[in-house]
């Protein structure tokens, strides 16, 4: 007979094999997994948030997570739950996900509060960021809609590589 | 009643179904410039904001399918043509002008930000959260946008030149955002809000971006009583866009990849 608390951890241990289908950092990393609810008769249900809504990476993810959590032994059944609240954020992207991202050319806003957006716009950021390959701050917005949803195109001027930005949503 | 005749006559349901349905047919009409925007990067841009566009309206027939008890696919393919709340300024022909798309698509973001706004006050929590998600995702929208207007006032005389007449051309057809959606509810509680103040909060944030970049449209709202596509009553240019949109379902009901 496993625990309530084995099999949750079983669960967490899974989810953090799963990776998002578009980049290199697990779901657990990049902050989708809300709430793991197990009931006495081992039924789990997972909420999860998705990054943009129109991510198309969104079904693969479902898909992974009911398949691989609903196939460990002592799970009954998994249903996975999209939610809008919290929204997701790229504050939620841990540590772990944020070195992942950067060793393969994604930067990530720093956490804090969002600029206010006064005129009801979000600033896309435009200020140089740092460029993950080479540290230099001579980088520029090279196009505000990149791969996928979540992400900018940004060139960095040093040495002449492009990366990638996570979008910062306003909060509120 | 059915469902869906239960969904329609419900004036809360009908601003939500005006701006999904705006949504819709703008992500289905900008979809065409896949592979056609005049530069690479704007190119990427007019796709993913098209692709932004389709899955909002999907949250909000998500919405209103578990409130009403519809499928989310019934409600974006499968009323009736008059039962279509979208504007026709969504469908109008841009015969492939990319500053008509793109004037059309800047007035339309800038008229869904202050619904948006106003839905996020919903008393309908599920509502309000989803909306809270959808108008920080419009807001990269309205950025973008925004961007390219002052860009294009401080360019040169052609770019200039064909903005202003796109957005002379627009401004003929932008009061139809508007229209009183609900035919049986045509009084200013059908809009779920001041028609007038949302009329002017609209308004004032686009001449704000115009005046900075050096432009002008003016257009006045329109009686109460204006009838168009918001009623039902839908130019030809939507049923063809209609047409197009739905042929897959039409063909082969239920079908899914």
């Amino acid at each position: 007979m496993v625990s309530h608390e084995g099999i949750l951890s079983a669960v967490y241990a899974t989810l953090a094999d799963i990776p998002d289908p578009e980049l290199p950092c697990s779901i657990v990393d990049l902050g989708l997994v809300e709430a793991v609810d197990l009931d006495a008769a081992c039924n789990v249900n997972i909420t999860l948030l998705p990054t943009f809504t129109g991510c198309p990476a969104l079904d693969m993810i479902a898909d992974d997570v009911t398949r691989l959590v609903g196939a460990l032994d002592m799970v009954e059944s998994c249903t996975v739950q999209w939610v809008f609240a919290p929204p997701w954020t790229t504050d939620r992207i841990t540590d772990n996900g944020r070195k992942s991202l950067r060793a393969h050319g994604v930067t990530v806003p720093e956490h804090g509060p969002m600029q206010p957006a006064g005129d009801g716009t979000t600033p896309l950021r435009t200020s140089a960021i740092p460029c993950p390959w080479c540290g230099s701050a001579n980088t520029r917005l090279e196009s505000p809609f990149g791969p996928t949803r979540c992400r900018t195109i940004q060139y960095c001027d040093d040495c002449q590589n492009t990366f990638e930005d996570m979008k910062r949503l306003s909060e509120e | 009643m059915t469902t869906m005749q239960n969904m329609l006559k419900n004036p809360d349901a009908n601003l939500v179904l005006a701006l999904a349905d705006d949504l819709l047919m703008l992500g289905h009409v900008q979809g065409d410039w896949t592979g056609l925007g005049p530069i690479l990067e704007e190119d990427i841009a007019s796709s993913s904001m098209a692709q932004d566009d389709l899955s909002h309206a999907l949250v909000l027939y998500e919405h209103l399918g578990a409130h009403f008890g519809i499928d989310a696919d019934v409600i974006a393919y499968e009323r009736d043509i008059a039962d279509y709340r979208c504007c026709d300024l969504v469908t109008l022909p841009d015969e492939f002008d990319w500053a008509v798309a793109f004037v059309r698509r800047w007035v339309i973001s800038h008229w869904a930000a202050p619904v948006l706004d106003r839905l996020t006050k919903s008393d309908d929590q599920d509502l309000a959260e989803r909306c809270l998600r959808l108008r920080a995702e419009q807001s990269l929208h309205l950025t973008y946008l925004d961007d390219w207007m002052h860009r294009l006032g401080s360019g040169p005389d052609e770019g200039r030149t064909r903005i202003q007449t796109a957005l002379d051309t627009i401004a003929e057809h932008a009061g139809m955002v508007m229209e009183v959606p609900d035919r049986d509810l045509a009084d200013i509680e059908a809009f779920c809000c001041g028609r007038e103040e949302l009329f002017n909060e609209w308004t004032t944030a686009m001449n704000v971006v115009l005046e900075h970049a050096g432009f002008t449209m003016t257009f006045p709202l329109p009686a109460l009583d204006a009838f168009g596509g918001r009623r039902g009553t839908h130019a030809p240019h939507f049923h063809e866009q209609h047409a197009e949109m739905t042929e897959v379902r039409c063909a082969d009901p239920g079908a899914t990849w």
